[in-house]
């Protein structure tokens, strides 16, 4: 139903068209927007080979978006069919609380995060990559909380941008042969290893975000040579 | 590149060739890296033609020419080029047998590595044998006693005829300061006169100096080709107790070599201990100089010696000990009653010793022999045997050694025996007599020897269902490679985890190349030797011959560096080393060489087991 959810998203865009051109950098999103609902770009019935997609993954200091913030964020462009290391981006945001706890998942420290870059200048790269492709993330729900949280702050409108879920298209090949999934069967590292992908150092965003771009290569190989964008929905 | 793509970065930087790219440059081949994935059973064929080099991140690939022929396996750090290999061969394509992560390096920046680095760009200049050629003929710097005879020699040669007198030849002699002077007649070379023949069989003897030279010349003097070592001059002039020798190729002398100009080459060499060993007077001082061998084997090693030249000098000093034994059991004993030969068979028999050899000899006798005399050859064979398991040359546990009776027998009896090994060629029996093939003489009657060998090569050359047990024993050790080329090492006990070199290697290619000599009747026995002897008969082609001694070489040199390590470690050294502890690029070079070995087999099965299976 990608049609569908196309067109509610720009449904909402056009809510919150209002609020977007008030926002003093407004056009970076409504840039983005257009650019993506291009069906120049994007359309449901196009070859998965001819989209582009920017896999992105974040490091949050909390799994809750009300109370956490981003720590790191990391992405790679898919091109023909091909990931691009050229286009490999990693960032750290300056984070105005202490990480606390979560450290020792993400491994990065108060220390490096003082150093880190204002969330303007990373969401307006992102932004500019985001043009024109399709969003991907493994589990999107989370990294898109926060992403929206940081686009409602910067643009008064949530990102409403059409997004791939690495996660969602296993869940429905592993319930295509079975009932339901089991406990941890759907973590990025086990969903690589049943295509055979190389295990990967975990919890760096970068490093997540290329994982999970390997692992949608691997999940369109598998739907067959021309698998359409409608059908990773 | 971003630092957070370290994992990439150091997963290529272990692959072959880019080791060989300096870090600075690595971070660049990443960010130009295109990563895809393909499922089991994709293609890259003719439409994949853009080229690109492709790296396997994880899975496996076959390359194939056409439907059949398989040219490699690849597996996760293995890497092609198809643009190149279809240049080599067309029509060659990649299969993937299992799922795979692919890196792309793409035309450009690969084509740019290879045009900026040479070490990377020579990995790709050729196809897997020549890349074993490359690693075998890498040697370093020459070891001194090593050097060949040409890089030493005097050529300029002064001669004379004939019928010069003796007084005009010393003339000649003192006047352009030469210690000899070679008999000519043309081109021809007919003796040699030295400055002690001029002393002792001339003036001593008040011979007229104006009698012709050839009165007084060393006739038909021995001669060494140009290629022959320092080592192997030096030796042949101790044992022969000579200082001068005519070094002649095609019939032709183009040089004469000294003995001092041998002195002047060498430094620390083995001749010391060769010569040494021929001086000692008890098995007890014997012992002592050749427990001093492991630590010399450490420095030869470093000091770049090479495995076949290595094992040859291992080979000349068993001998040597071997030699001195039976001098000093004949003081012991009085002359023997009629003539032998003390044989050695298997490694020492091809002079392809390593440290641990264990002994494998046997008493050859003349048929002139007597029931009487064979307590002198009983006596013989303790007195040998005992010393050299004394010298660190263990019993041989199958009990091929003199002490058995049955190996100490005069030539008629042999010749009964070869005749009954070829009447019933079971595998098993073929397996046990196999080694009795690889046979030298070691001291004693050659004549003996060469008489027991041509019976053994006539029959060998004819008789098709020994060949064909010979062979079934060569196809039973398969390469320890499994499927996606990954080495299959021992299970478990004391080598777990490790590859014996010897007995998955170095056998096979010696058993591969015994084969292929019996059948054509090859007097040789030096498996390098004999590979050369089926090149000249046409036996083997130039290339597979060269692959041969190539893929022999690698193992052997690995085995060696890794015995001189143990050694260092003071550790026994043994057979076994564990692939992982190798680098990329020797563990690739193995992988090559075990390659060769399989085909070897094939070729083995093919020629002497037709639909044998």
């Amino acid at each position: 139903m990608l049609w569908f959810h196309l067109l509610s998203l720009q449904f909402q865009q056009k809510f919150y068209l209002r609020y977007l051109e008030q926002s003093r950098y407004g056009h970076l999103l409504k840039h983005c927007w257009d650019e993506s609902f291009d069906t120049k770009n994007i359309k449901p019935s196009m070859r998965c080979d001819d989209v582009e997609f920017l896999v992105a993954d974040l490091e949050m200091s909390s799994l809750d978006s009300r109370e956490g913030e981003i720590l790191s964020v990391g992405w790679v462009v898919i091109k023909n069919g091909k990931i691009q290391l050229s286009s490999a981006e990693h960032h750290l945001l300056k984070a105005k609380k202490t990480v606390g706890q979560s450290a020792v998942i993400h491994n990065l420290r108060d220390c490096e995060l003082q150093q880190g870059k204002n969330i303007m200048f990373v969401v307006d790269r992102f932004l500019a990559l985001a043009a024109g492709k399709v969003l991907v993330f493994h589990h999107s729900p989370l990294d898109m909380a926060y992403l929206n949280k940081a686009s409602i702050e910067l643009f008064s409108s949530p990102m409403l941008l059409p997004v791939v879920d690495t996660l969602e298209i296993e869940k429905q090949k592993v319930l295509r042969h079975k009932d339901q999934v089991e406990h941890g069967e759907l973590r990025l590292a086990e969903c690589r290893s049943r295509y055979n992908l190389p295990a990967y150092p975990a919890h760096n965003a970068l490093m997540d975000a290329l994982s999970a771009a390997e692992l949608l290569l691997a999940q369109l190989d598998y739907k067959g040579r021309d698998v359409r964008l409608r059908d990773l929905f | 590149m971003s630092p957070e793509l370290a994992a990439i970065h150091d997963f290529l930087s272990e692959c072959l060739p880019f080791d060989q790219l300096p870090n600075s440059v690595m971070e660049q081949v990443v960010s130009d890296i295109e990563v895809s994935y393909h499922s089991k059973g994709s293609q890259f064929g003719k439409q994949d033609l853009e080229g690109g080099l492709r790296v396997v991140r994880s899975g496996a690939a076959e390359l194939r020419c056409g439907k059949d022929l398989l040219l490699d396996r690849l597996a996760e750090g293995d890497s092609f080029n198809l643009m190149g290999l279809n240049v080599e061969q067309p029509g060659v394509k990649a299969t993937l047998i299992e799922d795979a992560l692919i890196y792309t390096l793409p035309e450009i920046p690969y084509q740019k590595l290879r045009s900026e680095y040479r070490a990377f760009d020579r990995f790709f200049s050729s196809q897997r044998s020549r890349r074993v050629r490359r690693a075998a003929r890498h040697e370093p710097v020459p070891n001194d006693m090593m050097r060949p005879l040409s890089d030493l020699m005097s050529s300029v040669i002064l001669s004379v005829e004939p019928s010069t007198t003796i007084q005009k030849t010393a003339a000649l002699m003192s006047e352009s300061r030469f210690s000899s002077i070679l008999v000519m007649i043309d081109e021809g070379l007919v003796g040699i006169v030295t400055d002690r023949d001029i002393r002792s069989r001339a003036v001593a003897k008040g011979l007229s100096l104006d009698e012709p030279v050839t009165e007084i010349m060393t006739p038909d003097p021995l001669t060494l080709l140009p290629s022959c070592s320092v080592f192997d001059a030096t030796l042949f002039m101790t044992q022969r107790g000579i200082h001068h020798i005519p070094i002649m190729e095609d019939k032709k002398v183009t040089g004469i070599i000294t003995a001092s100009d041998l002195m002047l080459a060498r430094k620390d060499d083995p001749v010391f201990l060769v010569q040494h060993i021929s001086r000692q007077t008890t098995i007890q001082e014997l012992k002592k100089v050749v427990a001093a061998m492991p630590d010399l084997l450490v420095q030869w090693v470093n000091a770049g010696i090479r495995s076949h030249q290595l094992s040859h000098v291992l080979t000349a000093l068993s001998d040597a000990v071997t030699v001195r034994l039976i001098e000093l059991a004949i003081e012991e004993m009085g002359p023997a009653p009629v003539p032998f030969s003390w044989l050695g068979f298997g490694s020492q028999g091809r002079k392809e010793q390593l440290l641990g050899a264990d002994q494998d000899n046997a008493l050859l006798i003349s048929d002139d022999m007597k029931p009487e005399h064979e307590q002198w050859f009983s006596q013989l064979a303790t007195y040998v045997c005992d010393g050299l398991n004394e010298c660190g040359y263990v019993y041989c546990p199958g009990d091929i050694m003199a002490t058995n009776e049955k190996l100490r027998q005069p030539l008629r009896e042999w010749l009964k025996t070869v005749e009954r090994w070829m009447r019933s060629p079971t595998d098993r029996a073929v397996m046990e007599v196999s080694i009795f093939f690889d046979i030298r003489t070691i001291y004693g009657d050659n004549g003996l020897t060469k008489n027991l060998q041509t019976e053994m090569l006539k029959h060998t050359k004819t008789n098709s269902i020994f060949l064909a047990a010979l062979a079934q024993n060569v196809l039973s050790t398969a390469p320890p490679m499994g499927i996606f080329r990954r080495f299959v090492v021992e299970q478990n006990g004391e080598h777990a985890h490790e590859l014996n070199l010897k007995k998955r290697g170095v056998i096979p290619i010696i058993d591969i190349i015994r084969l292929h000599a019996l059948a054509h009747g090859l007097f040789e026995v030096n498996t390098i030797d004999r590979l050369e002897a089926l090149v000249e008969c046409k036996a083997l082609t130039i290339v597979d011959s060269r692959n041969i001694q190539d893929a022999l070489q690698v193992l052997m040199q690995l085995r060696l560096v890794h015995q001189a390590e143990e050694i260092v470690k003071g550790q026994k050294p043994s057979n076994y080393v564990n692939p992982a502890s190798l680098s990329k690029i020797v563990a690739k070079q193995l992988k090559d060489a075990f390659g060769i070995v399989k085909d070897a087999q094939q070729g083995v099965k093919l020629k002497y087991r037709p639909g044998l299976g």
